[in-house]
């Protein structure tokens, strides 16, 4: 009796063992199910090399990113990771080419405007989204009404590039037109962003687990926490790209996709720090949308005098810092958060000088030399950004300044980015440029109760709502070329630099950046 | 025992209520996750609104007896990190590869703490037993995140053995599971350890010795069995401690993108409603497994009184 208790004791014993490896197995062969090709294809995939010796059209890359897609919903989330996949999944009405100017897409042609609230677009004909359904004007009609409904339910992250929008009316099918509340010369550029789904879409609430859309590359499978597949698209209207398989993978740590790439596992990382592009097969790189400026507090405070400010400017040598902190991949910033590329760039204004001297003299006429000034950043979301808050401490210390640096940690740091009330004499941000259009940034940054924005200038809030509202691209760009230049002379940022965007490539890629930084697989080919 | 099994229920449901309770409030009155939501462009305005539609504008209280009211449903909200999906859905898509890590840790950890234990334990002071006692002190005491560092940088970095994140088990699943099953291989084994050097100074066994019996049955058969004992509830110590703590750590340090993982994303972006059912499994998970190991321990030893 005793025996066999003992005996049900240790078979307890073991169950409890077996519990947590019972669901091990259980577990593995329930993802191996969903990713029998998982696995299967990543051997494969490193394999690939050596079994692939010839010239490869019909080829299959493994592209390494530093996150996984939090949604493959492109219109509840604002996500890197999710657009570097959805890019090739969906497209949009318009596109733009390598250089970053806006061209036809979906539609044959740019919008032209019907009157001051609506922009009619063209559609190409013979267009079919991945589940065998036509694009036509129902489409477009059914992605503005979801983006619409989503921002009046308050679900979409997205409302910052759509609130402008009222609806879409269909005209004929391969006519419609887009209205908004009020003129919106940000429009054509919005129309750049927004993805195209159809009309079966409009009312789901989720189109994450299955992405249908017009373009190259559609959805094949994903692994939680590991992987996305994509296939190319037999059916796509456009030129046949030559890379038929695309698998992501979610790599967290830059060192293991640099090691991945080097390994040969990886075609593509993104994110390919300064310091390591020697040790990458191939490197690539454009100039990107990122800007590293600090925010001064014009209206108060230590900072509030212009002279401090132009001081803060001059105290900084950017070419030191381009070289010194970002290996060389990185130019000064020409006074102005807008990347060449962008409407809007003024071309007539440079970055100011490094002139510590003058720096020191002007702080110290203006009283200030030894007083404390607070510079507030964080460390980790944005590329060597301790480096830098240390270099410009440092520089701001040489000028005759006491510099209490605080780097917080992100939700901290958020907070007083955020503040309204008290702002801080310098808070460091890396702004970049999504849609290439400059509203966004200037609202955020430049324009008064911008929520980043510490001046009360209404000339200059003023020029960034007629901005918005100009219709004109051309005389868009002359008002942000006015409005930057209010913000340079007022010198209420210290500009720092503009950065490059660095890729790590395998020897057999072959891809040139883009400067709207998108991931277009069809972009890219492999040779063996 | 039946009744004590009920018991044991009640006060397990007390303490998950507490639990759950007690990180309601921790994380309402220390974050926001509409802060790591929108873009970092997006206007105080909407994000405000953000924080009308999810109903973290209204006071603690009020929130306080919805969120009750969607527990008692088992709802516990929407993930504001990973969207569109139910909190607990993503509990359950993270889940696997966490028990998958503690399994294997677990396999590791009694493959390899029973034979030290065991050797350890034949000569009490010798030169082999001082080896071993040292190694598992050693083991036990390592903090693990150091610990993960070091095999990362020989064996992945160095000897390119093994690999990091996610992937099939030989390359990738091997060193994280060691490295969570060190420091219990050096707990166990000293507890293999001294329950066998006890029950070596039995009558029974100075008996069997006297009647000739093998050295090897004698250890085998009865002193090992007797010593499972005070093993297996250790065992289950060391699973708790495993699926509520270490593997965080352990699952950070190798991108193994288990719960562990998710938890220490969750939190890094507020998500309240990702943290409450993440701690709410781990919860539920450890009242049971406390449950198992009391029944095993009854089941093994028959004196143990339940009640």
């Amino acid at each position: 009796m005793k025996k066999r208790y003992r005996l049900l004791g240790s078979l307890l014993a073991l169950s409890l063992v077996a519990a947590a490896c019972g669901s091990d197995s259980k577990s593995s062969s329930s993802t191996g199910s969903q990713s029998s090709g998982s696995t299967a294809a990543s051997t494969a995939g490193s394999g690939a090399p050596d079994t692939t010796g010839t010239p490869v059209s019909g080829g299959e890359i493994t592209i390494a990113l530093g996150s996984e897609p939090t949604s493959l919903d492109p219109y509840l989330v604002d996500d890197g990771a999710e657009r570097a996949i959805n890019d090739n999944i969906y497209e949009t009405l318009l596109s733009r080419d390598a250089s970053g100017t806006l061209q036809p897409g979906l539609a044959t042609a740019l919008p032209t405007q019907t009157d001051d609230l609506t922009w009619q677009f063209k559609l190409r004909e013979g267009v079919k989204f991945q589940d065998g359904s036509a694009f036509n004007a129902d489409s477009v009609v059914a992605s503005i009404n979801r983006m619409v409904q989503l921002i009046a339910d308050k679900k979409t992250d997205n409302d910052g590039f759509y609130s402008s929008i009222t609806g879409a009316v269909k005209v004929d099918d391969t006519t419609v037109n887009i209205t908004t509340a009020k003129p919106d010369g940000v429009l054509p550029a919005r129309m750049y962003w927004l993805k195209m789904i159809p009309t079966s879409a409009e009312k789901t609430a989720d189109l994450s687990d299955a992405p249908i859309g017009t373009g190259p590359y559609k959805f094949v499978s994903r692994t939680v926490g590991s992987d996305i597949k994509l296939e190319a698209n037999a059916d796509y209207w456009g030129d046949k790209p030559s890379i038929t398989k695309v698998n992501y993978e979610f790599v967290a740590e830059g060192g293991t996709r640099l090691a991945g790439l080097k390994s040969g596992k990886y075609d593509l990382i993104t994110n390919l720090p300064p310091q390591d592009v020697d040790q990458a097969p191939q490197s690539a790189k454009v100039q990107g949308q990122e800007h590293p400026i600090l925010i001064l507090d014009s209206d108060e405070g230590i900072t509030a005098d212009p002279n401090v400010r132009l001081a803060l400017n001059l105290a900084v040598d950017k070419d030191a810092i381009a070289k010194q902190i970002f290996g060389g991949f990185a130019v000064p910033d020409a006074g102005q958060l807008l990347s060449p590329s962008v409407l809007g760039y003024n071309e007539s204004i440079s970055a100011y000088p490094y002139d510590p001297e003058k720096a020191k003299q002007l702080l110290k006429d203006a009283g200030v030399a030894g007083k404390t000034i607070e510079l507030v950043g964080e460390s980790g979301r944005w590329l060597n950004d301790r480096d830098l808050l240390e270099a410009v401490a440092g520089y701001w210390k040489a000028a005759g300044m006491d510099v209490k640096l605080s780097i917080l940690e992100f939700g901290a740091y958020l907070d007083v980015l955020f503040d309204r009330t008290n702002r801080a004499d310098a808070i460091y941000v890396s702004s970049s440029n999504d849609i290439l259009d400059p509203d966004r940034q200037l609202s955020t940054y430049y324009q008064a109760g911008g929520i980043g924005s510490s001046n009360s200038n209404k000339d200059l809030s003023a020029l960034i709502d007629q901005g918005r509202q100009e219709l004109d691209p051309a005389a868009r760009a002359t008002t942000y070329q006015q409005a930057v230049k209010i913000a340079y002379d007022g010198a209420y940022f210290v500009w720092l630099v503009n950065n490059q965007d660095l890729y790590g490539l395998s020897t057999r890629l072959t891809w040139t950046p883009r400067v709207d930084s998108k991931l277009l697989v069809k972009e890219m080919s492999v040779t063996s | 025992m039946g009744r004590y099994i009920a018991r044991r229920l009640v006060q397990g449901f007390v303490v998950i209520f507490g639990v759950t309770v007690f990180v309601f409030i921790i994380t309402r009155l220390v974050g926001d996750p509409v802060k790591f939501m929108l873009p970092l462009s997006a206007t105080p305005e909407q994000r405000a609104e953000r924080r009308a539609a999810l109903g973290l504008d209204r006071s603690i209280p009020v929130q306080f007896v919805r969120f009750m009211g969607d527990l008692f449903r088992l709802d516990l909200g929407q993930s504001t990190y990973v969207r569109g999906h139910s909190a607990l859905s993503v509990v359950f898509d993270y889940i696997p590869r966490t028990l998958q890590l503690v399994g294997l840790g677990m396999v590791f950890a009694i493959l390899l703490s029973i034979p030290l234990g065991v050797l350890a334990s034949r000569r009490p002071g010798g030169t082999l037993d001082r080896i071993l006692t040292t190694l598992s002190l050693i083991g036990l005491s390592m903090p693990q995140f150091f610990l993960g560092f070091v095999l990362l940088i020989a064996f992945t970095v160095k000897l390119h053995w093994f690999e990091s994140g996610p992937g099939p088990w030989t390359k990738n699943l091997i060193l994280p599971a060691l490295c969570l099953a060190l420091p219990a291989i050096g707990r166990l084994s000293m507890v293999v350890r001294s329950s066998m050097i006890d029950e070596l100074n039995t009558q029974y066994v100075k008996v069997a010795k006297a009647k000739g019996m093998t050295q090897r049955r004698i250890l085998g058969v009865h002193a090992l069995r007797n010593a499972g004992i005070p093993y297996v509830t250790l065992l289950g110590w060391e699973i708790i401690r495993a699926l509520a703590g270490y593997t965080v750590v352990v699952e950070s340090v190798f991108n193994w993108p288990g719960l562990g993982f998710m938890a220490k994303t969750a939190i890094q972006n507020q998500d309240f409603y990702l943290i409450q059912a993440i701690v709410f499994v781990i919860a539920v998970a450890v009242v049971v497994l406390n449950i198992l190991i009391d029944i095993a321990y009854k089941l093994l030893d028959p004196r143990v009184d339940l009640q």
